[in-house]
């Protein structure tokens, strides 16, 4: 499992891409609570996070398997 | 690359965006009508003076919504081609940081076809950019894309 951090959870967590060490994580929600433990500042943010699963906007409690490339984005401001 | 559909042109760059060639690649006889919309980088944000913006993506998925956006407007409205381009990293004032041009028959199908494309990239695509200012930087305010809701359970027979 990959995941990513854009934007300011990127500044938070430290950095862009982590190879998963909580590869043990069912869900999306219970991944980024794992990193949120860890990191604290990053749960400030959890209700202003929307998340994606291979690249798909997904729902907090999509299940997780091994291979899958995660990413915490917060609202987007492009253009 | 396998061609899209339409001959529509979705890119991120890191270079400066030639608007004049990208609203010109879109036109063809049959149509009547090209709109283009240019968003640039401003001199300032609620009232302070920007130095400089710098954007960032999640690359690959930025490129699927905007082809997603693309679809959505030759489904929705009666248009030709479409070409829409990001540019990523650091940006100056006054330089382009997204620019789409929609060609059509007729210029209200461009018209709305444009304004819907804008407003959906600004919504959808993950592209975030920090804004720096004489005392520092912060990441500009974005919108939240519509996630999907949590998976609906079995509701217990009543």
């Amino acid at each position: 499992m990959t995941v990513f951090f854009f934007g300011r959870l990127k500044d938070l967590a430290g950095h862009a891409e982590d190879s998963a060490e909580f590869s043990d994580a069912t869900t999306i929600e219970q991944l980024f609570a794992l990193y949120a433990a860890r990191y604290p500042e990053l749960a400030k943010y959890r209700s202003s996070v929307v998340a994606s699963r291979n690249q798909e906007f997904a729902a907090w409690d999509t299940p997780l398997r091994s291979g899958d490339e995660v990413a915490f984005l917060p609202p987007v401001s492009g253009g | 690359m396998a061609t899209l559909p339409h001959n529509d042109i979705f890119q991120l760059v890191r270079e400066p965006i030639d608007t004049v060639a990208l609203a010109g690649v879109v036109r063809a006889p049959e149509d009547g009508a090209v709109v283009t919309f240019d968003g640039f980088v401003r001199n300032q944000s609620h009232n302070r003076p920007t130095l400089y913006l710098d954007y960032e993506a999640y690359e690959s998925m930025a490129l699927t919504k905007m082809r997603e956006i693309g679809l959505q407007i030759h489904e929705k409205y009666r248009i030709h081609r479409v070409a829409m381009v990001h540019r990523l990293g650091r940006l100056e004032i006054g330089e382009t940081s997204v620019f789409i041009a929609v060609s059509a028959p007729h210029r209200a199908a461009a018209f709305d076809a444009c304004r819907f494309a804008i407003d959906t990239l600004k919504r959808t695509v993950p592209i975030w950019k920090k804004e720096y200012f004489e005392d520092g930087a912060v990441w500009a305010d974005g919108e939240m894309p519509p996630a999907p809701a949590a998976t609906p359970r079995a509701k217990p027979a009543s």
